[in-house]
């Protein structure tokens, strides 16, 4: 259904924890089915840089797309020839399809990853340990570097080609204790239902978690390199400068700086009304941790072909954020049908999300489309079969999640328990 | 060494996407001549069987690294010349020299490419020809290379004491080296 956030989806609990006090809805555990192993198995890249059919590009592309979905259509692999032309003040290179990886701005990746947490609930009350990894790298080229090698524009003379990496990586355990309880409840007269989604009476649901983060390690380099052209690209053995300098700061437990340690909290909400689903959760409101951190001075010497490293900070009291995100949903639900969408705000992009789902009986059709992270829209639609209180889901999507960034479509399968 | 640090940084990258494709390196050799090699006037006097002009003889700065990284498949060069021939009769032949290090004298290694040429008095003769050299290939994907240029003439059909005079022109020199990568 477009991967909407909805208190029917049990993992959206991490977006809302209001939801933890929502009755149950349908389908709340689903088991994804890794349909893509068998593909992967018979027709996966080659590893070996020494085969001829080693393409860097294809193992990308199968990071971005763990083998858990069957891909129906193939984007193919970036395989054209790169051609190089140079001349005496000249140079030029043709990367072909891969231009298509080169971004047309800086290439942002990262998120906030809530790992496998561990729980149990006594009432309203939950406490819960789950690892919490924060990563966000920048990668952006100078505009010329970038025209350089994305639309094949000519290298030219006394012209800098310069890369930007501004990373941030940190990891750490969370200590959550929670509360979640319906705060108002009006129930409608015409209805015994105790779902709250369906039964048309008002109810507002509110959560509150704060937690304890434990920091394990945290990294971060802010670096700048570059290369400069002489007056003639090719005129003499030695023809460009370079230059490059970054500034790191890191603590980890067990090495410089130890532990970190910090506070932080999840939020959410959720009104029900007249079968209006309407929630807002925020995760990581306030998350700081506070570390002794040590910084260094990288660079490299030009002259002396010499790369230097100076420690310029130890024990330099240092806070991080972990960057919140928030959860907008509406949904309304008639009869069998459901209507939903959600926008997700987090450190890196806006993503909104819309779907539908109809019963027919024991089948189910549904139809959704999101925005994803490069801002472009995609579509997916599906079918359910439920045989009392287990089901089988099947669902088709697009993405673009492949060097070229050309459209692709996969098939994924889940078991829902009812 | 600081240049090929950098490209050996950034060579494998560009090369790791080739899958079983290509690197297709293209060199305008005639970049690196000196206007004053490029076109040459000619003096030789008439009546003898081999007299030798050397056009040019230079250094090509390259890619540092490609050869660490690729491996040769076929290299070709195509070459141009045109003759602008004033006084006497001869015919000659352009020969193409190719050396893989800067500091070798090209004219010591064997010819990658002799283009004959009949030269006849008031009359432009324009010659051109591809060749494919393996020597030439090996020489373009090193750091740097020398190329040399020279021209012989047979003069017998000019009488002595009379000149073949002109002037030539090279008008291309441009070599394509196809290699796979090698990592």
């Amino acid at each position: 259904m477009g991967m909407v956030a909805t208190s029917d989806n049990g993992a959206s609990t991490t977006a809302n924890v209001a939801f933890r006090a929502v009755p149950k809805g349908a389908g709340w555990g689903s088991i994804p089915l890794p349909l893509g192993i068998i593909q992967y198995l018979s027709d996966h890249p080659s590893f070996d840089p020494n085969d001829s059919d080693f393409n860097v590009f294809s193992i990308l592309d199968l990071a971005a797309n763990p083998p858990m979905t069957l891909k129906l259509s193939d984007p193919g692999n970036v395989s054209s020839d790169i051609s190089i032309f140079v001349a005496k003040d000249s140079l030029q290179v043709d990367l072909a399809d891969v231009r298509k990886a080169i971004p047309e701005e800086s290439m942002k990746f990262g998120g906030v990853y809530h790992l496998f947490g561990i729980g149990k609930s006594f009432g309203a009350f939950f406490v819960q340990f789950s690892p919490l990894v924060h990563v966000r790298n920048e990668i952006s080229l100078s505009d010329k570097f970038r025209r350089a090698l994305r639309d094949a524009e000519p290298f030219t003379s006394n012209t800098r080609y310069g890369i930007k990496d501004d990373g941030v990586a940190q990891a750490a355990l969370a200590y959550q204790v929670g509360y979640a309880v319906r705060a108002f409840h009006a129930a409608h007269a015409e209805s015994a239902s105790a779902d709250p989604r369906r039964n048309g009476g008002t109810a507002i649901y509110v959560g509150a978690a704060p937690k304890y983060l434990m920091g394990l390690a945290y990294g971060q380099i802010i670096s700048n390199a570059g290369v400069t052209t002489g007056d003639t690209l090719f005129g003499s053995s030695n023809p460009v400068a370079v230059d490059m300098a970054g500034l790191t700061r890191h603590a980890a437990v067990g090495g410089e700086g130890g532990m970190g340690h910090g506070l932080g909290a999840d939020l959410g909400t959720v009104l029900y009304w007249r079968n209006f689903e309407l929630g807002v959760g925020v995760t990581d409101v306030g998350s700081t941790i506070h570390w002794s951190t040590s910084r260094n001075l990288l660079t490299y010497d030009d002259s002396l072909n010499q790369f230097t490293n100076v420690k310029v900070a130890q024990n330099a009291g240092f806070s991080s954020r972990i960057p919140s995100t928030a959860t907008f949903n509406l949904a309304k639900r008639m009869g069998p049908t459901t209507l939903a969408a959600d926008v997700v705000r987090n450190e890196l992009f806006t993503g909104i999300h819309m779907g539908a789902e109809t019963w027919l009986g024991r089948v189910a059709l549904r139809g959704g489309t999101y925005r994803d992270s490069n801002d472009r829209w995609q579509f997916t639609g599906g079918t359910g079969l439920r045989f009392g209180g287990i089901g089988l889901d099947t669902a088709v999507g697009t993405n673009q999640r492949n060097t070229q960034e050309a459209r692709a479509v996969e098939l994924c399968a889940s078991v829902t328990l009812y | 060494m600081r240049r090929r640090a950098a490209w050996l940084l950034v060579l494998p990258l560009l090369l790791g996407g080739c899958g079983d494709r290509s690197l297709i390196l293209t060199v305008d050799v005639l970049s690196f001549l000196s206007p004053s090699d490029v076109s040459q006037s000619y003096s030789m006097p008439g009546g003898f069987a081999a007299d030798t002009l050397d056009v040019a003889s230079e250094s090509v700065n390259l890619l540092p690294g490609v050869q660490d990284v690729t491996e040769v498949m076929s290299a070709t060069l195509k070459i141009g010349a045109s003759f602008a021939n004033q006084t006497g009769t001869a015919s000659g032949v352009l020969l193409i020299y190719v050396a893989s290090a800067d500091s070798t004298d090209p004219f010591t290694t064997a010819p990658i490419a002799s283009l004959p040429v009949v030269l006849t008095p008031n009359n432009v003769t324009n010659v051109s020809t591809e060749v494919t050299s393996i020597a030439l290939a090996q020489a373009m994907v090193h750091n740097s290379a020398r190329i040399g240029v020279r021209i012989t003439f047979d003069t017998t059909a000019t009488p002595p004491l009379q000149f073949v005079t002109g002037t030539e022109t090279i008008t291309q020199l441009l070599a394509t080296v196809i290699t796979k990568k090698k990592l």
